[in-house]
């Protein structure tokens, strides 16, 4: 067998099942990070263009404050808090929180660190983003 | 340097941007209408009062360190090699850098008045 048969590469990193739901939160943490990036450049440009004077400004608020820029910073809102929410979680559990104690693996070897309090925070971290998100349209479309 | 220091420094500038963004998020939305505080007076008003102006000169830091060290270890964990892993390493460092000093060229420029 060849050594590179096995490897999936972007397809697999791109495939969010399988692996239940910490896999889903692990690829949601990649792909809102990438969300994120690609914003954060996006935003520092868009600013930029305050160094071009009033009109320039003026245009380019007008260009993104559309209902599509509004659904796009809806989007960029969950993004941000669930990068945050679930971050937090990862890093308390690589500090050691929350991961259980360390005991003989006996069967079905089920992993003490994927444990339902994990899984639970999962599901808040992305209920968190969905609440964000609500507020978000509210400020955005409500006025 | 040791991954382990690295990693710190990603969670480091992790916890610094939540603080530092929501500050930012709340200048928006808390002193005034969400519309009127992207108005140009307004954002120039925020860009030449200096505690603001270095706040997202922080932030600009803060989130470059961590993007472009978050998308190197995406990269990293899709194909591993010592020319991948340094040209990955590399290029992540100096798009911080650019995008840093881009940044910062808008935020000395408006704070100081010369638009």
């Amino acid at each position: 067998m060849k050594r590179n048969e096995n490897r999936e590469g972007i397809k697999g990193m791109a495939n969010p099942g399988r692996y239940g739901i910490e896999r889903f939160a692990y690829w949601l943490m990649r792909l809102t990070g990438l969300g994120l990036l690609a914003f954060f450049v996006g935003h520092i440009y868009e600013t930029s263009k305050i160094l071009n004077g009033k009109t320039a400004w003026e245009n380019m608020l007008a260009s993104t404050s559309t209902t599509e820029g509004h659904v796009f910073l809806t989007l960029v809102i969950g993004m941000c808090v669930y990068h945050t929410a679930n971050g937090i979680r990862l890093m308390l559990g690589h500090s050691g929180y929350g991961v259980g104690k360390p005991a003989r693996p006996d069967y079905p070897y089920t992993p003490a660190s994927q444990n339902n309090m994990h899984k639970l925070c999962i599901y808040a971290s992305i209920g968190l983003a969905a609440l964000a998100m609500m507020y978000g349209i509210s400020v955005l479309f409500g006025e | 340097m040791r991954e382990s220091t690295i990693m710190k420094i990603h969670y480091g500038t992790a916890l610094g941007a939540v603080v530092l963004v929501a500050v930012h998020v709340l200048f928006r939305v808390t002193m005034m209408n969400y519309e009127d505080s992207l108005a140009y007076e307004n954002v120039l008003a925020n860009y030449k009062f200096l505690p603001y102006a270095i706040m997202l000169e922080l932030i600009l830091v803060l989130i470059s360190v961590h993007g472009f060290n978050g998308l190197r270890v995406i990269l990293l964990e899709l194909k591993q090699g010592r020319t991948y892993e340094k040209a990955v390493t590399y290029g992540c460092i100096a798009a911080m850098a650019g995008l840093i000093a881009y940044g910062s060229r808008t935020i000395l420029i408006t704070s100081m008045g010369i638009t």
